[in-house]
């Protein structure tokens, strides 16, 4: 805010934390991350593969019974899309001086993509179309930062 | 569809950082609507209000706005979408034919609170949003990537979108100023610093200050308030897959399907040569064209081809856009209205000539995940 503003700026004072249930599907699919392993589920009327794993495929709007339609994925896929960005998504004030290079990556096998950092990539060289892998964090937590990134092989 | 016909409207100046606060800008703006229309407080009958918790800081935000957006002992609701759904429930209202006069308005003030935050609060609190990576920012640089290598087009052409819309803004005078540029040129977007590669700074619709009001009233109400009224004689609405990685970016199906029902509704099959003027909200630079295309205004990856300057083939965005200035909770309402102030030929300096029909959009959700097209008819 300018310094010239006339109104009075009030922190507001509150902090509400939020708890969120991941759901028996997500729970099952980050028990997987831990021990470095992918999984998705596959929709019994459309067959698409989705990466992570949800109880109801939107466009047939029908139910993947949890018990079912697993599938074991491997640790590769295809950058289908990138983008580059100075800013923490907090601040847009501050432009970082290191790009972050984030990548949409079809892991292989699967019909949906994932949105991850690219790490040993530089951002000149970056394409659609290369295959990656999986750089899996060193200690694993059952979350989604156990996927620290994906790198060239 | 019965129609129904827009009446009033008012929209307050656009700011980066307004020396003045949410209340008195909704007054400003909603009043401003009511005093156009020659109409009173007693007239209104029914408030829609769009604006969003985050935004506003606190929970039922339109508790706070009753008193200044007319809803005192008014029925009253929101929409917590854009501007342009708050439009939708209004009409709604309308056509129940409970009311007479519906005060639809939106806006937010995003000097005040962390914008980029609140919109990474629409990602899965269970998935994307711990580590931060899928938000407003990046995902608006996959959308141009997506589009760019499908059709195979180059950032110069999505930068002359900014150029084009820059330039026009500087004729709306209630464009924000920062937006309004008429030295601009292609190479000054590219150049302008990378904000989501291929997106750069300029190409990007800035988020600002702003709230903007509009009135609907039913057929024979709208002929004793106004000679020159606006039909709203079709509207589309459809919504995408939430997460981005099932999406195919570089289309958009669901303003496919809103245009379609608009279109039908409307009774029109030949959009590119029925509509003469498009406002439409571009949150970047490139989804003017992905959603002129989807609404049939362009082959598909031909948006940047067709002439859209004032007077040329088809007037896309002749009011700068939502690039002139993006006040979230308006800029789809902001659309309707210099959609409306076209067909009643009052959009001074920026006037498309012979504005017979028009079409304006709203939109929310990452890489415009919901999309909602109004079509627009003037004369009586």
């Amino acid at each position: 805010m300018s310094e010239d503003k006339v109104i009075v700026a009030n922190k507001g004072m509150v902090r509400a934390d939020f708890n969120f249930w991941v759901g028996r599907y997500l729970d099952k699919f980050y028990d997987n991350l831990e021990n470095k392993k992918v999984i998705g589920n596959k929709c019994p009327k459309c067959s698409a593969v989705f990466v992570p794993p949800r109880k109801i495929c939107g466009k047939c709007n029908v139910v993947i019974p949890l018990e079912e339609n697993w599938v074991d994925l491997p640790d590769t896929g295809t950058v289908v899309n990138y983008t580059i960005t100075p800013y923490r998504v907090n601040d847009r004030t501050h432009r970082k001086a290191k790009n972050l290079l984030l990548g949409m990556v079809q892991i292989d096998g699967s019909d949906t993509s994932i949105i991850y950092r690219l790490l040993n990539i530089d951002p000149s060289d970056v394409k659609t179309g290369m295959k990656v892998k999986i750089e899996w964090a060193e200690k694993t937590k059952g979350d989604p930062s156990d996927i620290k990134g994906f790198v060239t092989f | 569809m019965e129609k129904v016909g827009i009446v009033g409207y008012n929209q307050v100046k656009l700011h980066s950082d307004a020396n003045y606060g949410r209340y008195e800008m909704i007054f400003e703006a909603v009043r401003g609507a009511i005093d156009m229309a020659g109409l009173k407080k007693k007239d209104i009958s029914t408030v829609i209000s769009c604006t969003n918790d985050y935004y506003d800081g606190r929970t039922i935000s339109n508790c706070f706005t009753v008193e200044v957006g007319g809803g005192y002992m008014a029925d009253e609701s929101k929409v917590e979408m854009d501007g342009a759904h708050a439009v939708l429930y209004g009409l709604m209202r309308i056509l129940s034919g409970n009311h007479k006069l519906a005060v639809v308005w939106g806006g937010s003030m995003p000097s005040c609170f962390p914008y980029h935050s609140t919109r990474l609060y629409e990602t899965d609190p269970t998935w994307e949003r711990p580590l931060g990576y899928v938000n407003d920012i990046t995902s608006s640089g996959f959308q141009m990537r997506s589009y760019m290598e499908k059709y195979g087009v180059s950032s110069e052409e999505i930068a002359a979108v900014a150029v084009k819309n820059r330039k026009n803004a500087v004729k709306n005078p209630l464009a924000l100023a920062e937006a309004q540029n008429s030295n601009i040129d292609i190479e000054k977007v590219l150049s302008s610093g990378i904000y989501a590669d291929p997106v750069t700074e300029l190409m990007v619709a800035q988020p600002c200050d702003g709230v903007a009001a509009l009135l609907l009233a039913p057929e024979r109400q709208a002929l004793k308030i106004t000679d020159n009224p606006v039909w709203i004689t079709g509207v589309g609405y459809s919504q995408d897959a939430y997460y981005l990685g099932d999406r195919n970016l570089y289309e958009s199906k669901s303003m496919e399907i809103a245009a379609k029902t608009a279109f039908e509704s409307a009774g029109i099959s030949d959009p590119k040569n029925e509509i003469n003027v498009a406002e439409i909200f571009e949150a970047y630079a490139h989804e003017e064209l992905i959603l002129s295309e989807a609404i049939g205004l362009a082959d598909k990856g031909k948006g940047a081809s067709i002439n859209s300057e004032i007077n040329g083939d088809i007037s896309i965005n002749p009011s700068g856009g939502a690039i002139s200035g993006n006040p979230p909770c308006a800029t789809g309402l902001i659309r309707i209205i210099e959609a409306a102030k076209q067909l009643r030929g009052e959009a001074n300096g920026y006037q498309v000539n012979n504005a017979k029909k028009a079409v304006a959009s709203g939109q929310i959700g990452m890489c415009a995940q919901n999309n909602i097209l109004f079509v627009l008819e003037g004369g009586n």
